[in-house]
């Protein structure tokens, strides 16, 4: 790749340079340091013609570890690599959600890009709901780039390759694994291929609820009260594992304190990745292997203090600021 | 952004970590010997220049507060933690860091006269505790994203048992268990599609002579399945108890709080902020529910606040304010409803030239200053006198 600033072209020099650059461009994502713009863009260009030949429901072998949200908490991002052996060894997917209320998005983003362009076939990226610019503009990612780089031209990149994240995953054609969940307009898995992926997420339709939809204790598909998007229960996971003759669905989107959760008879897992979750929340954080077997095992993991041994500042702490309030 | 610097800088002599040893230094000898408020003002200014000072945060007082403050110089008030910064006693104010997962109880609490203040901050609730409350503490109620149900700020009258206390489990009580009435911005166009989805649905079945319907959408999937106040608005104004009947707070508008007084810089000798439940609302804004407490020599002022935005729709602030004068034994309650329409308000900034109107927004201070006011209420309670 050429990361020299003769204008926004890109070129694929001889891939042992490639790797090389990557390399290198990782050391510096987990340090936190800044990468530039025309690197970020060729990253970018690069990863788009990865995840454009993969298909809306990628096939992976186990074994594997699934994880949940990782919501711009680099630190702890090092740390669940860290904990389960790490891209090197193990494979992994990557449920959503990699951006947005941590203070490192960017970081975050490109260290799983990287790693995707630097082992394609040990890492799959499934887009979360706040992988689409609409989400991103609210909820930190825009504001980090423009902090981080004065312009938007950063977040403009990453959202072309949003676009092109697969919506889900299969292991062994045994586990399905999504952001959100199910779709009153999904039956079978099979039916997930044919959406058109590659855009900006829709405010209603399949790809929609596959991204927002929340299990519950309800006894049909009901609409939640706040208007809009769907809630589905035991009945709905139940059809859907026979239907597509699976045992379980794994889906990140929703906040537990010990990291995952199962539901309706261990049909449902909800796995969430990012501990003490906005820096205050202190709950824990978890992935998911399945083995050869399909069995699961649990790996739980804590936040990384908020200062180093010397007392220096690894993550900016959210602690009471003290003001004369009115 | 300083922290950032600091992340990105290689090895070689820093700075600020010899600048951090010397305060470290510094506070630890001055902590040996009690010395009064004004003479720490004085030193204040030379150690708030460093940023990252570490271990915990140390403001910077603001220039007028030398020269009054100093006056009342005379200690009266017990840090009741030591394992807290140390107290003004000993050179510093209390500042509570959160404590996340370790097993370190942190309760600090500080007393003046016949007043004891005190607060605790624990992470959210786990499945377990968050199950009791789901099945029988709140039944009923889908309970919100975050709680942090062990936290609570309390505020005790030792002499006459009275105290007022704010926690997530009562002031989730006061959500109402019915339909909030308010939908998120686009609900119109998802049900429309869902509806017009529905329909052609429908004819195809039976053009098709089908009595079985072909998608999982019946009519049920379009009904809300448990009616709640998704915003988890709440009218909660804290907690009293008491241990006799006449210590009840008496309704008086004409009441206000004595703002003079508490937008003087006087000394803070306790301070925290702590949020008691928040809800990102599926990605539509936000409902936060959050207390700040400070306290001086003489009064101390509480703000529970209560922030909802819906994106695009609507924006609400409940403030309740508690004030206590400590040597007339005086509390005072005020408390304020307001609600703007989301897209009036946002024009109302516009007009004030920001190149992101929206950050307005997010701020709940920014919008309680400038959203209408739709109730206020005034309570007092005089402990001395209470006829």
């Amino acid at each position: 790749m050429n990361c020299n600033n003769s204008g926004k072209t890109y070129m694929v020099t001889l891939e042992g340079t490639r790797q090389m650059n990557l390399d290198k461009i990782i050391i510096l994502l987990k340090q936190g340091k800044h990468i530039r713009e025309d690197c970020v863009y060729s990253l970018c260009i690069q990863a788009q013609e990865l995840l454009m030949n993969e298909s809306n429901v990628t096939h992976v072998d186990t074994p594997v570890t699934i994880c949940g949200d990782i919501h711009g908490q680099l630190h702890d991002l090092l740390t669940l690599f860290e904990k389960s052996g790490g891209v090197e060894k193990s494979r992994y997917i990557f449920l959503g959600d990699f951006v947005d209320r941590g203070f490192y998005s960017l970081e975050s983003f490109l260290l799983l890009l990287c790693y995707k362009l630097r082992y394609p076939d040990r890492i799959t990226l499934i887009r979360g709901n706040h992988e689409t610019r609409q989400i991103t503009k609210v909820y930190g990612f825009y504001d980090e780039i423009m902090r981080k780089y004065g312009n938007s031209n950063v977040w403009r990149y990453c959202c072309e390759v949003f676009d092109y994240l697969s919506l889900g995953a299969i292991i062994n054609e045994r586990v399905f694994c999504i952001h959100g969940g199910l779709s009153p307009d999904i039956t079978t898995i099979d039916e997930i291929r044919s959406i058109d992926r590659k855009q900006e997420v829709p405010h209603e339709g399949a790809m929609c609820d596959l991204l927002w939809s929340d299990p519950d204790e309800v006894d049909t598909w009901s609409l939640s009260p706040r208007g809009a998007g769907f809630l589905f229960g035991k009945g709905e996971v139940d059809q859907f594992l026979q239907t597509n003759n699976i045992e379980l669905i794994a889906r990140a989107h929703q906040l537990v304190m010990e990291g995952y959760k199962e539901m309706f008879d261990g049909g449902l897992v909800t796995v969430w990745s990012a501990p003490n979750y906005c820096y205050r929340c202190g709950n824990v954080a978890a992935v998911l292997t399945i083995d050869g077997q399909l069995e699961r095992s649990y790996t739980i993991f804590d936040a990384v203090q908020s200062q180093n041994g010397m007392g220096h500042t690894i993550i900016p702490t959210k602690k009471p600021q003290m003001d004369y309030f009115l | 952004m300083a922290e950032k610097r600091d992340i990105r800088r290689g090895p070689g002599i820093r700075t600020v970590e010899i600048n951090a040893a010397r305060q470290v230094h510094a506070r630890t000898v001055r902590a040996r010997i009690p010395i009064d408020i004004g003479a720490i003002d004085s030193q204040e200014p030379a150690t708030s220049t460093a940023i990252s000072a570490p271990r915990f945060v140390q403001p910077a007082l603001p220039q007028s507060s030398r020269q009054p403050s100093a006056a009342h110089s005379h200690v009266r008030h017990t840090c009741n933690n030591p394992r807290n910064p140390p107290c003004a006693h000993c050179g510093t104010m209390i500042v509570p860091s959160p404590v996340a997962t370790l097993p370190l109880e942190d309760h600090p609490s500080l007393t003046i006269n016949n007043w004891t203040i005190s607060t605790k901050k624990k992470p959210i609730l786990n499945s377990q505790e968050l199950e009791d409350w789901e099945n029988n503490k709140l039944k009923g109620l889908t309970l919100p994203e975050m709680i942090f149900g062990n936290s609570f700020v309390r505020i005790q009258e030792k002499t006459r048992n009275w105290s007022i206390e704010f926690n997530a489990l009562d002031a989730l009580r006061e959500v109402k268990l019915k339909d909030s009435g308010i939908r998120v911005s686009y609900s119109k166009k998802w049900m429309d599609s869902k509806q017009q989805k529905q329909r052609q649905q429908q004819r195809l079945s039976i053009a098709l002579g089908s009595s079985q319907p072909l998608s999982d959408i019946d009519d049920s999937a379009l009904q809300i399945a448990r009616h709640y106040d998704w915003t988890y608005t709440t009218k909660y104004k804290g907690t009293e108890t008491s241990g006799s009947k006449k210590y009840k707070f008496k309704k008086d508008d004409s009441q206000t709080l004595p703002i003079d007084k508490l937008a003087r810089p006087d000394h803070i000798l306790f301070y925290d902020d702590m949020i008691l439940f928040e809800d990102e609302l599926a990605d539509n804004g936000i409902s936060i529910f959050n207390i700040k407490i400070r306290v001086m020599n003489e009064r101390l002022l509480l703000l529970s606040r209560f922030f909802l935005r819906v994106d695009d729709v609507l924006i609400r602030v409940v403030d309740t304010r508690i004030v206590v004068e400590f040597d007339e034994n005086k509390v005072i309650r005020e408390y304020k409803e307001m609600e703007g329409d989301y897209k009036t308000l946002l024009t109302k900034h516009k007009m004030s030239h920001s190149h992101d109107p929206k950050a307005a927004l997010r701020d709940s201070n920014w919008v309680a200053a400038n959203i209408p006011l739709i109730t206020r209420e005034c309570e007092i309670l005089n402990l001395n006198d209470p006829n």
